[in-house]
């Protein structure tokens, strides 16, 4: 990876998306979880928080197949 | 049945009218820009709040004072921004003295930079002259640029450094030269530092830069990435320690402020409906890269400054906040327009080009899907820069020529001061902003300084400029005070004793951005003598009850 010819695929990419937008999402979710004190269920930050997150894994998936083309 | 060859050329010269349309359009926002910035430049007050207190630190620059100070005691006065743009301003005063015209006159002449830095990268990559000097104009064209291009403000300046460090290092990697491009990195890194020194906001280029390097070759990315920020950390460091910490505290401290959902909610509504033209097809020239071609660090600036938008949500910020992502919009947007025009546009197979070919089989056959989208260009490409003209309408509806015009389209003013704006003014955080100044407005201005001259003792005033003309002490910075007190940083025992004992002969407010223990001191001590009308805004003097 830290060579001088190494670049990142679109695999790469795909997968950090996937990994990043899956992580971000339980982590939004689990505001609720470890605040268990906190009304108000999932806000609107939150609800916008969780959609871009799930939309970064979605893109994140539909890259992976894109292979070894560069990112 | 699709567009023939024959069909596609006899559609040129209507697409040539077209452009030379859109090209107008947007030359003549261009006039409005430049009536607006030489209204601007002439006027020696306060246009937008808070740019005396810009002024202010540009003269302690000039002193060689740093302008980060301790607010709990007199003058209670300290400065809540980075340091480049007043540096830059600083020989200004030494020649001139303190004045608005040069500040305003860097950020306007600021701006066409950007706009030529915008053509410029638009037309190295999409080679069509046209559509590069349209994307140059779309951004000066915007509401928000308008607004805020020749404000004596860091924010434009900012964004200028910020757009010249993307165009430079976009192709940076593809550099074969090793000492060329090293020089090329260095300068955009130089430049990533400039912009985050100017305005703090510039934390999301150096993202996208680090990112962007990052994806081409980490190991480039790394070894850079960590110089650069122990450049950047070694600046802050030196500040805070001359400052006595006063720079962390006024220029990252203070500035957690609340954050209103509904504000940012609005101008995002506000940023697609005026720009909606420009925004989509810098979305679908996104996508192109990220699923058949490479990420261009152009595309990683715009979902990051887009991303970064929501910042406008916090108190205090607005529509200005936008700016990074509109010189984005304009070069993908740009972009996107040359390949539409040019008919470059490449596939590369792959499961969606597959997919697409099962579901649209018979129309992607040979060149007829290139013919259709070639044609189909030549008409909607202007009538989208067109579409943006209109969408992003706005212009004074008084005087000779502007009153003149405005009757002619049926224009009336929709915003204070004689002065129509496409944006309607409806969302919180967008600037109230844009109309031109009068001679009333300057001897308005001129008489509260008179009150001034013809007191002795120290004068409050939510405006620098009426003290600095009238030979008084600059006496706090109302929105940093209210910044530091929201954040519970800010003693206001010293102040509110001045108030209470009547020290001050005068008080001048416009916004009342003071925080409220102070106000209610004011209100306590001091009675309103006189209302005077400037700028569209209402200026009330008071005086010892």
């Amino acid at each position: 990876m830290l060579s001088h010819d190494f670049t990142l695929r679109k695999k790469h990419l795909g997968w950090l998306l996937l990994v990043g937008g899956v992580l971000a999402c339980i982590a939004i979710l689990s505001i609720d979880v470890l605040d268990v004190g906190r009304e108000g269920g999932i806000g609107p930050a939150q609800q916008i928080a969780l959609a871009v997150s799930a939309l970064g894994a979605l893109i994140g998936l539909t890259l992976i197949p894109l292979g070894d083309d560069p990112a | 049945m699709a567009i023939s060859t024959t069909e596609t050329n006899a559609l040129r010269p209507l697409n040539r009218v077209l452009l030379g349309a859109a090209l107008i359009l947007l030359l003549f926002h261009f006039v409005v820009y430049i009536v607006y910035a030489a209204n601007l430049v002439a006027f020696p007050f306060d246009y937008d709040q808070g740019e005396g207190f810009e002024l202010v630190d540009t003269i302690m620059f000039s002193r060689g004072e740093w302008p980060y100070r301790d607010t709990n005691i007199y003058p209670f006065y300290s400065s809540n921004y980075p340091p480049l743009l007043h540096v830059l301003a600083a020989p200004f005063v030494w020649v001139f003295g303190p004045a608005y015209w040069y500040g305003r006159l860097l950020g306007f002449l600021g701006t066409l930079l950007t706009a030529a830095a915008i053509s410029y990268a638009v037309y190295r990559d999409g080679q069509h002259k046209l559509i590069a000097l349209l994307s140059g104009l779309a951004f000066l064209a915007s509401n928000t640029i308008y607004h805020i291009g020749p404000l004596f403000r860091q924010h434009m300046t900012m964004v200028l450094f910020e757009t010249l460090a993307v165009v430079f290092l976009a192709h940076a990697n593809e550099i074969a030269d090793k000492s060329k491009r090293r020089r090329t990195l260095l300068l955009g890194l130089g430049l990533v530092i400039a912009a985050g020194y100017t305005k703090q906001l510039a934390y999301a280029t150096a993202s996208a830069v680090g990112v962007f390097l990052l994806l081409r070759q980490p190991r480039r990315a790394l070894v850079w990435g960590a110089g650069a920020a122990a450049v950047g950390v070694g600046i802050f460091l030196w500040i805070n320690i001359a400052t006595s910490g006063q720079w962390w505290l006024q220029t990252i401290s203070a500035n957690i402020n609340d954050y209103i959902p509904d504000q940012i909610f609005g101008l995002f509504r506000l940023w697609f409906g005026l720009h909606g033209f420009l925004i989509v097809p810098a979305l679908l020239y996104a996508a192109y890269e990220l699923y058949f071609s490479r990420l261009s660090l152009y595309t990683l600036w715009f979902v990051v400054a887009t991303a970064n938008s929501v910042t406008a949500g916090k108190w205090g910020a607005g529509d200005s906040y936008f700016a990074t992502a509109i010189a984005a919009m304009c070069i993908l947007s740009g972009l996107f327009a040359a390949r539409c025009l040019r008919g470059e546009w490449r596939f590369p197979a792959t499961y969606l080009t597959r997919a697409a070919a099962a579901l649209f089989g018979r129309f992607l056959r040979g060149d007829l899907w290139k013919r259709a989208l070639s044609g189909a260009a030549l008409i909607v490409i202007p009538l989208l820069y067109i579409g943006y003209g209109r969408a992003t309408l706005h212009m004074p509806t008084d005087g000779f020529f502007f009153g003149a015009l405005a009757q002619v389209l049926q224009i009336t003013p929709n915003a204070d001061n004689g002065f129509y704006d496409s944006a309607g003014r409806i969302a919180g955080g967008y600037a109230d902003i844009g109309h031109l100044t009068t001679e009333a407005d300057i001897a308005a201005g001129w008489h509260i300084v008179d009150l001034l001259r013809a007191v002795d003792g120290p004068v409050l005033s939510e405006e620098a400029a009426f003290n600095l003309w009238a030979g008084h002490d600059v006496v706090t910075n109302p929105t940093q005070l209210l910044n530091l007190a929201n954040n519970g940083l800010f003693d206001d025992r010293a102040l509110v004793a001045m108030i209470e004992n009547q020290e001050f002969d005068l008080i001048v407010l416009r916004a009342q951005f003071y925080p409220v223990p102070v106000l209610v001191a004011i209100d306590t001590h001091y009675a309103r003598s006189e209302t005077v009308r400037m700028n569209g805004f209402e200026y009330m003097i008071l005086r010892p009850r």
